[in-house]
C-alpha cells in the first residue's frame, strides 16, 4: 500500500481532535520533536525551538526554513450511560501545521526568526442522532499563531530568547441540536476571534557538550469572539419566537504553559530529552455565550468547565544512524485537565499516553522529517449522578474512549 | 537515493497502517446485553391505562406504540426476549378512543386543547364510541384503561351481554371487552392467569385507579378501595403471575397530587388574577365538611384545583356578580364546585391510601423476590427537582415539562420512555441482567400544532 492510498483510506475513516497536551491544546509544533514524544524545551534541535524554547534558538547551529504538516486521525467511541449502542464520529481530518524561518549571522550571537504554528484546535463531528446531540453535534476550533522571535547568546553556555505571539487567526464553529417538545431544531454559532497578543520566552543553558537545560513560558491569550453569527435551523413556526438571537460573543482562554526541559547528549550521535509542561488550565472555569437577543428567554448561556492545571511528562531521544539518517522515538504521559463529572463532548478528555517514532534524512542542506504518534486517551466514564451533583447536566453521562494516530511530514532547508 | 528513502519509509508507513486499523476503540463489548437470572422468552404486561399506553386522555395507536411494555419488550429482545403483541388499533382506527390535542395558546398563555374523535368503535354510525372493534390476536400487553385492582375478580367484565343491569365502570370495561372473546364471561384475573401459564416474565402495575378516581373528582366521585381488599387482590394476582416460576417487576403507585392535573391550576395564581380586577375579591371553594355537608370557604394555597377547573374558573355566570371561584366572603361568592377541589383532608386520604397500597405492593414483591420500580418516589423526585435525560431538562410541569400528556395524569411517550428506563434499571439490579436503556429524547413530549 502506498503512502498516498493509505492517506486516502485514512481520510475516509478519520476525524480529528486535539492531538495531545490535554484539553484543546495541540503540541505538534516541530516534526523532529513530534518523533521524540514532544520534547524540545531543553534541546536546540532546529528552528522549531522558536516554539519550544525561544531561548534555545541562538544555539541552533543552522539557519533555515522548515515546514511541517500533521494529520490527526482520531477515532472515538461513546456509549451513553445505561445504553449499549456505540456512537462514533463522523469523518473529518485536522491538519495542524508549522512553518519556521530562522535568520542570523553564521557565527554571531543573534538569531531572529518567524514562526507560524497552530497550538490550539479541535474538530469533532458526532454521529447523527447521538445521545449528546443537545450538548454538541459539531465543533471546529482553529487558531493560527504568528510569532516573530529574537534570541541572543549571552555566553557560549547561556542564551535567552523571546517571541511576540500574535493570535493571527482564530475561528470557532459550534453546533448543537435544540430540544423542542416534539422535535429538534439546530443552532450554529460561528465566529472569528479578535487579534490578540501574547509572548513566548525562554532561557537555555548548556554547561557542557553532554547536558543542556531549558525553561520556557508561553503566556495566556484570551480568544475573544465579539460578533459571531447565530443561525437557527429547523425551528417550527410555533417555537420561532423563542429563538431570536442573531449574534453572540464568547471568550475562550488559550492557556499559559510553563515548561522545563533537560537535554542529555551521552555521545555525538545520541540525544535524549526530558520535558515537563505545566498547563494552567484552571483559568478555564466556564464557557459563556452572550447573545444579542433571547434564546428561550435567556440572553446568555453558561456551562461549567472547572478545569484544573495539568502536567505533561515527555521523554524522547534521537540517534544518528548514518550521516544522513536519524531515527527517533519517545513517549508522553499527559494528565487531563478535566475533572470527573465535567467531561464535555467537545473535549472528551482523559489522561493520555502517547508513543512516537520519527526519522529524518538529510541530503546536504535539504532534509525530510517524518513522524508518527499514537495517542491513547484513556477510557472515561461519567455518571448522571456526577453530573447532577456538579450541576453539569448540560452534558451527557456515558463512556468515552478515543485513540489518535498522527502522521506528520516536514521539509527543511538550511541556508 | 530514492529507493533508499522508499526502503526506509515503507516499514514506517506499514506501521502507520497498523496503527490506524487498531485506532478505532471498541466499547461495545463492555456493554453487552445479558438477561442475568431472568428469562424474557414470553413477557406479559399486566396493568391499567399506564400499561396500555394511554395518553392525552385517550388510548390511540401512537400511545400504544410508545407504551412502556412495548419499549421494554424491544429492549428485552437484546437478551433473548421473544415476540410481544399489543392489541394495537389498526391504522384505519388509529384515533382509538379519541384523544386531546393541543391547538394553541390563548392570549394569556393558557393552552387550548381540542378533542380528536375516536374511530375504533364497532357500531356503524358511531365509530367514535365504544364498544370497540374486537381484537382477537394474541395479547401480551394486558393493560386495560380504567381498571382498578378492586375490579379484577368481576365476572363479565368484558361481556356486555352478561351485564345484569346498566353497565358501569365497576361492572364492564370496553377496553377489556375489546380483547375478550365474544360472550366470554371471564374476569380480568382469569385472563391474566391464563396468559401467565406460558409467561416467563411479567410486569404488574395495577392499583392507580383505586385512588385516582377519587382524587380527580375532588373526592366527590369514586371511592378509594379498602386497603384489605387491595392487599388481598394484589396478593392473588402476584401469586397467579408467579405460579409457574415467572420472574417480574412491579411498580408502586405514584402520589397523584404531584401530577400536573393537580399542580397546574394554582389558588395563588387565581387569587392574583381576581385581585388584579378587584382587590376585594378572593378565591372561594366548595368543599365537603363534617358529616358530608357542603361548605363554602376561602381557598388556601393548600387546596389543589384540578386541571378541568381552569375551564370553569373565571367565567361569569348569569345571576351572579362574581365569576366562578370569586367572592367577597363565604356568603357572597360563587365558589369553585367541589368536584374541582382536592382539599387538605382529601389529599390526606389520597396519600394515606397510596402509602398503604404501596406497602402491600412492596411487601408482596419482596416475598416473591421481584424487582420493584418505586414509581412513587421516582415521580416525587421528578416533581421536586425535574429529571434530565441526556442533557435535556424534563419536569413535572404541564406541557413544558415534556413528561406528562395533555390530560395532566398520563405520561407522554417521553414519560413512558423514562418509566421504561427506570424499570430496566430495577430489573438489571434485581436479576443481575444488563438490559440496555433507551434514549428518552428519541420520544416526544407534548405534540405542538404544526
Amino acid at each position: 500500500m502506498t503512502l498516498k492510498s493509505l492517506l486516502l483510506v485514512g481520510g475516509a475513516l478519520l476525524t480529528g481532535t486535539a492531538a495531545s497536551a490535554g484539553g484543546y491544546q495541540v503540541t505538534l509544533a516541530g516534526q523532529k520533536n513530534n518523533g521524540m514524544g514532544g520534547v524540545g524545551v531543553g534541546l536546540s534541535l532546529d528552528q522549531a525551538a522558536m516554539f519550544y524554547n525561544p531561548g534555545a534558538l541562538a544555539m541552533v547551529k543552522d539557519r533555515g526554513v522548515q515546514v511541517g504538516v500533521n494529520a490527526t486521525l482520531a477515532r472515538s467511541a461513546f456509549v451513553a450511560q445505561g445504553g449499549n449502542q456505540q456512537r462514533e464520529l463522523r469523518n473529518s481530518v485536522v491538519t495542524p501545521f508549522n512553518l519556521y524561518a530562522g535568520f542570523g549571522p553564521a557565527e554571531g550571537k543573534f538569531r531572529a526568526g518567524i514562526a507560524v504554528y497552530t497550538p490550539f484546535g479541535s474538530k469533532l463531528q458526532y454521529a447523527e442522532g447521538w445521545e449528546g446531540r443537545t450538548a454538541l453535534t459539531d465543533i471546529d476550533l482553529k487558531s493560527i499563531f504568528v510569532q516573530p522571535t529574537v534570541s541572543y547568546a549571552i555566553t557560549d553556555q547561556i542564551s535567552v530568547g523571546a517571541g511576540l505571539v500574535v493570535l493571527a487567526y482564530g475561528a470557532v464553529n459550534l453546533q448543537r441540536d435544540v430540544p423542542l417538545p416534539d422535535s429538534y431544531g439546530h443552532i450554529e454559532l460561528d465566529g472569528k476571534a479578535e487579534t490578540k497578543l501574547g509572548f513566548n520566552a525562554g532561557i537555555f543553558f548548556k554547561p557542557s557538550d553532554k547536558v543542556s537545560f531549558g525553561i520556557n513560558y508561553r503566556s495566556k491569550i484570551d480568544a475573544q469572539v465579539k460578533d459571531g453569527d447565530v443561525t437557527f435551523t429547523g425551528i417550527p413556526a410555533s417555537f420561532a419566537t423563542r429563538f431570536e438571537a442573531t449574534k453572540f460573543g464568547a471568550t475562550l482562554p488559550l492557556i499559559a504553559t510553563t515548561s522545563i526541559g533537560v537535554g542529555i547528549m551521552p555521545t555525538d550521535k545520541l540525544t535524549i530529552g526530558i520535558d515537563g509542561n505545566f498547563a494552567q488550565w484552571s483559568k478555564y472555569e466556564t464557557l459563556r455565550f452572550d447573545f444579542d437577543k433571547q434564546i428561550n428567554g435567556q440572553t446568555f448561556s453558561e456551562s461549567k468547565r472547572n478545569y484544573k492545571d495539568a502536567l505533561t511528562i515527555r521523554v524522547g531521544g534521537q540517534y544518528k544512524l548514518t550521516d544522513g539518517l536519524t531515527v527517533r522515538a519517545g513517549g508522553a504521559y499527559d494528565e487531563t485537565p478535566v475533572r470527573d463529572g465535567y467531561v464535555t463532548p467537545e473535549t472528551p478528555d482523559n489522561d493520555r499516553f502517547s508513543g512516537t517514532i520519527g526519522a529524518s534524512y538529510s541530503f546536504g542542506k535539504f532534509g525530510v522529517d517524518l513522524s508518527a504518534q499514537y495517542v491513547s486517551i484513556q477510557k472515561r466514564t461519567e455518571t448522571q449522578q456526577q453530573l447532577v451533583n456538579n450541576g453539569t447536566t448540560d452534558r451527557i453521562a456515558g463512556t468515552y474512549k478515543t485513540n489518535i494516530v498522527i502522521p506528520g511530514i516536514g521539509l527543511n532547508y538550511a541556508f | 537515493m530514492n529507493t533508499f528513502l522508499f526502503r526506509k519509509v515503507t516499514p514506517f508507513v506499514t506501521l502507520l497502517g497498523l496503527g490506524l486499523t487498531a485506532c478505532q476503540p471498541d466499547l461495545e463489548k463492555d456493554f453487552e446485553a445479558s438477561r442475568g437470572t431472568a428469562d424474557f422468552t414470553r413477557y406479559i404486561a399486566v396493568g391499567n391505562s399506564l400499561t396500555a399506553g394511554f395518553s392525552d386522555n385517550g388510548l390511540y395507536l401512537e400511545g400504544q406504540q410508545n407504551s412502556y411494555p412495548s419499549i421494554l419488550a424491544n429492549q428485552f429482545r437484546t437478551a433473548g426476549g421473544g415476540e410481544f403483541n399489543q392489541p394495537l388499533f389498526t391504522e384505519a382506527q388509529s384515533n382509538g378512543s379519541g384523544y386531546l390535542r393541543l391547538t394553541g395558546f390563548s392570549a394569556t398563555g393558557s393552552p387550548i386543547t381540542a378533542n380528536v374523535a375516536g374511530n375504533a368503535g364497532r357500531i356503524a354510525g358511531a365509530p367514535g364510541s365504544a364498544p370497540y372493534t374486537k381484537y382477537d390476536g394474541r395479547v401480551d400487553n394486558l393493560g386495560v384503561p380504567g381498571i382498578r385492582l378492586a375490579d379484577i375478580h368481576t365476572a363479565n367484565f368484558g361481556n356486555l351481554a352478561g351485564q345484569t343491569g346498566a353497565p358501569t365502570a365497576a361492572t364492564f370495561n370496553p377496553f377489556f371487552e375489546r380483547i375478550t372473546p365474544l360472550g366470554n364471561s371471564q374476569s380480568y384475573f382469569q385472563r391474566v392467569k391464563a396468559e401467565a401459564a406460558t409467561a416467563t416474565f411479567f410486569s404488574n402495575w395495577l392499583g392507580n385507579n383505586d385512588v385516582l378516581g377519587y382524587a380527580t373528582t375532588g373526592g366527590v366521585g369514586g371511592a378509594i378501595t379498602r386497603t384489605d381488599t387491595f392487599t388481598l387482590k394484589n396478593n392473588r394476582i402476584i401469586n397467579a403471575l408467579t405460579a409457574n416460576g415467572a420472574k417480574g417487576i412491579v411498580a408502586t403507585i405514584p402520589d397523584v397530587t404531584n401530577v400536573p392535573f393537580f399542580t397546574t391550576v394554582r389558588v395563588a395564581d387565581i387569587r392574583a388574577r381576581f385581585k388584579a380586577a378587584n382587590p376585594a375579591l378572593d378565591v372561594y371553594i366548595q368543599t365537603t365538611g363534617t358529616a358530608g355537608a357542603q361548605v363554602v370557604r376561602l381557598a388556601t394555597d393548600n387546596d389543589l384545583l384540578t386541571l378541568p377547573s381552569s375551564a370553569v374558573i373565571g367565567t361569569t355566570t348569569t345571576g351572579n356578580p362574581f365569576p366562578v371561584g370569586a367572592g367577597l366572603s363565604a356568603l357572597q361568592s360563587n365558589p369553585v364546585p367541589n368536584q374541582f377541589v382536592l382539599d387538605a383532608t382529601e389529599q390526606t386520604s389520597v396519600r394515606t391510601a397510596t402509602t398503604a397500597f404501596n406497602t402491600a405492593i412492596v411487601n408482596k414483591a419482596n416475598e416473591k423476590g421481584l424487582a420493584v420500580f418505586d414509581a412513587n418516589s421516582f415521580f416525587s423526585r421528578v416533581a421536586a427537582s425535574g429529571f434530565v435525560t441526556n442533557g435535556v431538562n424534563n419536569t413535572a410541569s404541564f406541557i413544558a415539562g415534556n413528561l406528562f400528556s395533555l390530560d395532566g395524569v398520563h405520561p407522554t411517550p417521553r414519560g413512558y420512555a423514562v418509566v421504561a428506563n427506570e424499570m430496566i434499571r430495577a430489573i438489571n439490579i434485581q436479576y443481575g441482567a444488563s438490559i440496555p436503556q433507551i434514549n428518552p429524547n428519541d420520544y416526544r413530549g407534548v405534540k405542538f400544532p404544526q
